[in-house]
């Protein structure tokens, strides 16, 4: 009987500490699990996250799902409320962008506007937009400066040539893409499907206008600037490892709105517009303005003009 | 006779069109006063207003109690502007309306509101005037699709001094890591290959 006891006794007396271990092991598993694993996402939205489809293939219950997962991720990531929609392209229009460069000064308010608009990482060296300044009379883009900083602009004797994504017709970089994670979309933006993009950089390689950036570490964006309108195909919080472009402002520009860098930009040297209408801006420059397009004999159908007047 | 090929000028720079009912009105001695309507196939807008920014406005406040004095003179404070604009061809009468203070004029005497200040611009910038009509020189507000609304000339150049001052930029993009640049060395200008491409021509 006492052997039994004792027996009991020491059985119980083990089972409790295994249990104990046990129980230890499991919530440091789930700590591991829920908090640095998974940047703060519960271990639903980790796996939802890791088996959601590409974008063009899911239903739009699952949009909905990965947008609400969105708002929830920016939510623990940020401590912000942010609004992710999936606005679709307007019928009839395709986008096209031209740029005065007679106008252009140089003064790169675009190009921190697009930060600004597009929670682009303050640290992470992204930019979308790179203002070129050029010799007077000269196009050679190898001659330029990205890196210009006197005291004034416009220098006297150079001229400024702001270059972003020039959403090709013909985009080298979606051949690239080898899991399609980026695509034109039917109003002519290219955008990519970050959840789907698996960061290998062959569009960057392929890119000829050094439009893509990668993102090598997390988008670090101070709270209060994070803008809280953002679109999935968008400005949408960005993870590490995936590679990034200018997007036309796509949760701006299809609800009619300017793109970021034209609001911004105070001389009025950017023109965007439907190529469709023949009344637009866009198309009043095409037809009345010598335009040029970069690299045309690239053949990747850019639309995107520079002219000057 | 001056007046009159002044019109006609006008009138060919800016294609202005004339109303049907306006020569029948005129006495048939007079000329009949033709009214720019804007470019044929530009849509339409409206622009911006300007005579709440203006610091004087409205100008009676004080010349109400003031001679008119159309003699070309420097002007005294408050109205101390160093006029950079016409490189001394033009002056304030040019634009300002001698008698009717409140308002601006075009070249043909017409009264212009503050408001409306491109119909002034546009009597000596007639492209540039018709490029801001279809959208094309100056900015639109906020969209791309609806309603056109945009600034008006003064609001980006100041009319006494229309050029735009240079001003300092934002800050360069960061160097990345590994391409940081040597003082004084010039890379932009030479790349490798052409420095190569010098040295074998030499």
């Amino acid at each position: 009987m006492s052997r039994d006891n004792g027996r009991r006794d020491g059985h119980s007396k083990f089972d409790q500490a295994r249990r104990n271990i046990l129980r230890a092991i499991g919530l440091g598993a789930a700590a591991a699990v829920a908090q640095p694993a998974w940047g703060g996402q519960t271990l639903q939205d980790a796996f939802a996250s890791f088996f959601q489809k590409d974008y063009r293939r899911m239903s739009a219950e699952e949009i909905e799902a990965a947008l609400e997962r969105i708002e929830r991720n920016a939510a623990a990531r940020y401590g912000v409320e942010i609004d992710c929609q999936n606005t679709p392209p307007q019928p009839g229009v395709v986008f096209g962008y031209a740029i005065n460069i007679s106008r252009c000064r140089g003064y790169r308010d675009c190009v921190y506007a697009c930060v600004q608009e597009n929670n682009l990482g303050r640290d992470s060296q992204v930019q979308y937009i790179r203002v070129l300044q050029l010799e007077q009379g000269d196009f050679n883009l190898e001659h330029s400066d990205h890196y210009y900083d006197p005291e004034t602009v416009p220098v006297e004797g150079k001229h400024y040539l702001p270059v972003q994504c020039m959403q090709c017709d013909d985009p080298p970089c979606v051949k690239a893409c080898p899991v399609e994670a980026t695509w034109m979309e039917p109003d002519g933006i290219v955008v990519v499907d970050y959840d789907w993009c698996i960061g290998c950089r062959y569009c960057m390689a392929a890119c000829p206008y050094w439009a893509r950036h990668f993102n090598w570490t997390v988008p670090e964006i101070p709270a209060e600037e994070i803008n809280t309108n953002t679109h999935y195909l968008g400005n949408r919080p960005r993870p590490r490892g995936v590679v990034e472009k200018c997007h036309f402002c796509v949760q701006r520009t299809r609800k009619g709105r300017q793109p970021a860098c034209m609001e911004a930009c105070p001389t009025g040297a950017r023109i965007f517009g439907n190529l469709l209408d023949p009344n637009s801006e866009i198309r009043y420059v095409l037809e009345n303005k010598q335009v040029f397009r970069l690299k045309e004999d690239l053949g990747t159908e850019p639309k995107f003009w520079y002219y000057s007047d | 006779m001056t007046s009159r090929i002044l019109l006609s000028m006008v009138c060919t720079a800016c294609l202005i069109s004339v109303p049907a009912g306006a020569q029948e009105t005129e006495a048939p001695d007079q000329q009949p006063t033709l009214r720019f309507e804007g470019y044929p196939g530009a849509r339409d807008f409206e622009v911006v207003p300007r005579k709440d920014k203006l610091f004087f406005y409205p100008c009676t406040q004080c010349h109400r109690f003031l001679e008119p004095n159309p003699e070309v003179r420097e002007l005294a404070a408050p109205h101390d502007i160093k006029l950079e604009h016409g490189r001394g061809r033009i002056w304030c009468l040019s634009c300002h309306s001698l008698e009717n203070r409140d308002n601006l004029r075009t070249l043909l005497d017409e009264p212009v509101d503050f408001d409306d200040a491109y119909l002034v611009c546009g009597g000596c910038h007639a492209n540039r005037q018709q490029d801001w009509y279809f959208g094309v020189h100056g900015k639109r507000l906020a969209n791309w699709q609806g309603e056109r609304k945009l600034y008006n000339c003064t609001e980006c150049h100041d009319a006494h001094s229309p050029a735009i001052k240079p001003r300092n930029p934002k800050p360069p993009p960061p160097v990345r890591a590994g391409l940081e640049r040597v003082p004084g060395a010039e890379y932009e200008q030479h790349p490798v290959w052409e420095t190569l491409e010098e040295q074998e021509d030499q």
